[in-house]
């Protein structure tokens, strides 16, 4: 048994490791800015998959074109922007203007993960498909342009999902940076009082950054529906403790860190599970006389263990370590060689 | 007219199951401001001792005292093999091939034909369902009093669900995984014996939280809730105080899962999930109003009763809104569920029986009123802050 | 000279906390008016009620005769008073330019670059540290760029708390060089807080003198820094 996954099986990790990125990034924003942890935010993600699975049934059931890379994830995002901005206005806001405290607002994220969850299965269990016999559940894996890499006929979201969450960081980069909306977010992140003291309407930032986490996490969803056997909105169960480890992972101070948190945590979940077993079976199970099981059903025990290690070694997450006096010390050790 | 018979046993037991959870989240949420969002894992436990390590146990017992009758379970369980020893039969009473014919018809018969075995396998059984509560209670408390609130909701949930999701859910060697596990039970009438055990647990628990909560002990957790600094003011060693909260709590649900088990017989992972066992009690204390015993009590059975009649009646309303029964089982009541739970959030943060101030000391009033006067400086201070 | 700010039998506090009780003040243009006073005598307290960031029980704010005793900080703001925070008064995570840009959130585009392009000259050492984060500046730095920022918005009255806390006497000279110039070159009106009393009583027109949430002197500097006896018994000005 080779130790080093095959290229369909590292491309759908890498796949799988930007869209867990994008969504810690949006989960980071929100927190950074409201102080809500949201845990309604990989359901909110699952609406991209449902708008996806919705889009190939009614109108690109036979066409095999690129142009669903596009169109799914814009309209996957807006649908997800628009319910986190239901989301915050509607519920958060109000609960928090009347008084509730963190915990009360992460326990009305809870609920509304459930009404969330509820009504996407709802939809996907009555809605008649068009060309696709039952949605709920229904594998969209053969729906998508053929494409191949090194000879190999490979998944095309594998390839567009990485690209896509490039072009979405870079777009989210220039906003942050280069308008001077995106100054006011990033000012009012810092100092809320400050920024409402120079004319930034606070509560309109607040709302727009539950509008682009949403964004971020639909438009992930969308292009992940090619990723699940089958289109379930319960996956999200799961997915949301990976994005949390990725935020956690990050520090939950920064988007980008957000974003690199929840790539570590996926492509170890992945690939670092998979190593892991290859070597497992193929040094431990004959040398030591280890059962002969299969480690990878327990890649969630990897975002577990890189929590656990970030809260012990460093508590601030990958943002808090001081990257400047690692590298000094790596240069120093290359010198003194 | 509702027929009085869907609030049966087994109804009875559940609600007394949820109030010693309730009441134990209450003394970590409530009482220390410990927001244990991992709750299921610690419910699971108790379900774990009575299947996963009861069975074993049990089998092996059953081997060293009869070991012919083991024998014989083991033939027709069809894992007889040439020199069987007592490893196989522990084995084979947790594999899930085999566990529900040797437990059903050897071991159960075994355990409630001899007192001395069951009074002794049931102290066992208890005494690692309070062990494993203690070790994970101690675990989380390790969390606690490192972390930031948010941060600690985040990684008890985390942690909760990757343990019963993962660990025991995929792995078919411990408890049966996703199958499951017949569990050992005890008495003729298991029923009987969790409601009697289910109905001391929640009533020792009712009196334990009470008792504390009207203690300097219970005075001082709040004040660690309301603010660190205000405890400190008052001398107490914040971490053992926190600590000793979650242990007990721990332990709570942990014998809670363990009754509620007797009655099902059975237990998989799956069945203790973050939205039945941990997101449902959060659901209660708040309907009940947090950091109050007898609000928990409350909340608990207003809201189970609620979701019983709705679970009988809902054919009748699947009708009148002409939706399958299937969806209406599953889907509604969980929608219903969190709009409910949205809805108490905004209409009474504060619940149906608000917290009370305790009644032995009058310091808490004092405290209250300069805690007040601190929020509203801050409210002062941010006037924009929306 | 006609008055700029006038606070009339003024009662705030945060919340039930009363902390500054019956205070009368009033600043003319141009004028600096310096505030000192023990600690928690409540001299911040006046500048945030200034600035609308406590509750009002009674008395009457008026800034060029209206009053503005309910408007909320933002409207005050834009009727041209700048309250600068001993702490958080910049944007430390965001680069120099940022911060400025941020001063002029809301302005025209055109205008704004040739406001920050104004407050450039006069701090031509933020040219150099344009692309840099604000937290890389040193002390004094940051309170000349919570000024620049202030300056952007054309503000009438500047009210600064404790703009020399924890600097070093050489970075302090300078900020408080930079506070004379704004009104000596600008025009400004000031008002100053000051924990160094006998340094801000030496610059001032006027003082204010804070004791236990009410006023025990408001008159002119020097003589407050005459008088043996208060100074003694307050301010710790040897004498």
């Amino acid at each position: 048994m080779p130790i080093l996954p095959g290229l369909t099986y590292t491309l759908s990790s890498l796949a799988y490791a930007a869209a867990i990125g994008l969504l810690s990034m949006g989960l980071t924003l929100t927190y950074l800015t409201t102080k809500i942890p949201n845990f309604a935010h990989a359901t909110i993600g699952m609406i991209g998959s449902v708008v996806m699975l919705i889009l190939i049934d009614r109108i690109f059931y036979d066409s095999n074109s690129w142009l669903i890379f596009l169109l799914g994830p814009i309209a996957g995002g807006a649908a997800a922007a628009a319910f986190g901005v239901l989301m915050y206005r509607a519920i958060l806001k109000p609960l928090a203007d009347r008084g509730n405290s963190v915990i009360g607002l992460m326990i009305a994220t809870l609920a509304v993960d459930i009404i969330l969850l509820n009504i996407l299965t709802l939809i996907l269990n009555l809605m008649p498909g068009e060309h696709i016999p039952k949605l709920i559940g229904a594998n969209v894996v053969g729906f998508q342009p053929k494409i191949r890499v090194a000879g190999i006929v490979v998944d095309s979201y594998t390839i567009v999902l990485p690209i896509t969450a490039l072009v979405l960081t870079t777009l989210f980069h220039l906003f942050l940076t280069r308008t001077s909306f995106g100054v006011a977010m990033r000012a009012t992140i810092e100092n809320p009082d400050l920024a409402s003291a120079m004319g930034v309407n606070v509560s309109l930032v607040y709302t727009v950054s539950w509008a682009l986490s949403g964004f971020l996490a639909g438009a992930a969803g969308a292009l992940m529906a090619f990723a699940f056997k089958g289109v379930d909105p319960a996956v999200s169960a799961l997915v949301i403790v990976t994005v949390f480890a990725g935020s956690i992972v990050g520090g939950l101070t920064s988007v980008y860190w957000g974003l690199i948190g929840g790539i570590v945590v996926g492509l170890a979940e992945k690939l670092g599970t998979t190593i892991i077993n290859n070597l497992y079976r193929t040094l431990l199970v004959p040398g030591l006389g280890l059962p002969n099981i299969s480690l990878v059903n327990y890649e969630k025990v990897m975002s577990l263990g890189l929590v656990i290690m970030v809260l012990l070694y460093a508590p601030q997450g990958l943002a808090g370590v001081d990257w400047g006096r690692i590298l000094r010390k790596i240069k120093s050790v290359k010198g003194g060689r | 007219m509702v027929n009085w018979w869907i609030f049966s046993d087994s109804f009875l037991i559940t609600v007394l199951a949820y109030i010693v959870v309730s009441i134990s989240l209450n003394l970590e949420a409530g009482f220390t401001g410990v927001p244990n969002f991992g709750k299921h894992l610690f419910v699971f436990l108790g379900a774990f001792a009575a299947q996963g390590i009861g069975v074993r146990i049990a089998a092996w017992l059953y081997q060293a005292l009869s070991p012919e009758a083991a024998r014989q379970a083991l033939a027709e369980a069809g894992r007889l093999v040439p020199g069987a020893h007592w490893a196989s039969i522990v084995e084979a009473a947790a594999d899930t091939g085999a566990n529900r014919i040797i437990v059903n018809n050897y071991l159960r018969p075994f355990v409630t034909e001899n007192l001395v075995v069951e009074v002794a396998l049931l102290a066992i059984v208890l005494g690692v369902t309070i062990l494993l509560a203690m070790v994970f209670g101690l675990l989380a408390s390790y969390a606690a009093l490192r972390l930031r609130e948010e941060y600690l909701a985040i990684l008890l949930l985390s942690f909760s669900e990757l343990m019963v999701m993962v660990i025991f859910y995929q792995t078919e060697s411990l408890n049966g995984g996703n199958k499951g596990l017949w569990a050992i039970t005890f008495t003729k009438n298991p029923i009987r014996f969790a409601l009697a055990g289910s109905a001391v647990l929640a009533a020792l628990a009712f009196l334990y939280a009470e008792r504390l909560a009207n203690s300097p002990m219970g005075r001082a957790m709040r004040a660690v809730r309301d603010d660190e600094i205000a405890a400190s003011v008052f001398g107490r060693d914040i971490a053992s105080i926190r600590l000793k909260a979650i242990i007990a709590a721990s332990v709570l649900a942990a014998l809670a899962g363990f009754f509620y088990t007797q009655n099902n017989a059975s237990a998989t992972a799956i069945t203790f999930n973050r939205v039945v066992w941990t997101f449902l009690p959060w659901a209660m204390i708040i309907l009940g109003g947090m950091a109050n015993n007898m609000g928990a009590v409350v909340g608990t059975i207003v809201f189970l009763i609620g979701k019983r009649l709705f679970e009988y009646y809902q054919e009748p309303i699947g009708e009148l809104l002409h939706i399958q029964a299937e969806l209406v089982g599953s889907m509604l009541p969980n929608i219903l569920i969190g709009v409910l739970i949205l809805v108490i959030l905004y209409v009474r943060p504060q619940g149906i029986i608000p917290e009370h101030i305790s009644k032995t000391v009058e310091f808490n009033k004092l405290a209250g009123e300069v805690l007040g006067e601190e929020s509203a400086e801050k409210d002062a201070k941010h006037p924009q802050e929306t | 000279m006609s008055t700029v700010i006038k606070a009339e039998k003024v009662n705030a506090g945060y919340g039930r906390f009363h902390i500054i009780f019956d205070v009368d003040v009033e600043v003319k243009k141009g004028e600096i008016l310096v505030v000192v006073g023990p600690n928690g005598s409540g001299k911040s307290t006046l500048l945030k009620t200034m600035f609308g960031l406590t509750r009002i029980y009674s008395g009457r704010i008026l800034f060029e005769g209206r009053d503005i005793t309910r408007e909320p900080p933002h409207v005050r703001a834009k009727r041209g008073i700048a309250y600068l925070p001993q702490t958080g008064n910049i944007f430390a995570e965001l680069s120099v330019r940022e911060n400025l840009k941020m001063a002029c959130y809301g302005l025209e585009q055109s205008i704004a670059e040739e406001r920050i392009r104004e407050v450039l000259e006069f701090f031509p050492f933020l040219k150099y540290k344009l692309s840099n984060k604000a937290k890389t500046l040193s002390g004094g730095q940051r309170q000349l760029l919570a000024m620049a920022m202030a300056l952007v918005r054309r503000p009438k009255l500047l009210m600064f708390d404790e703009p020399t806390a924890g600097l070093a006497p050489k970075a302090a000279k300078e900020v408080v060089e930079k506070i004379l110039w704004l009104r000596e070159d600008l025009g400004k009106t000031i008002i100053w807080v000051e924990q160094n009393a006998k340094l801000a009583l030496e610059k001032g027109d006027n003082a204010l003198l804070m004791v236990s949430g009410r006023v025990a002197y408001h008159g002119s500097a020097r003589e407050l820094l005459a008088d043996r006896e208060l100074g003694r018994r307050y301010l710790g000005v040897k004498g």
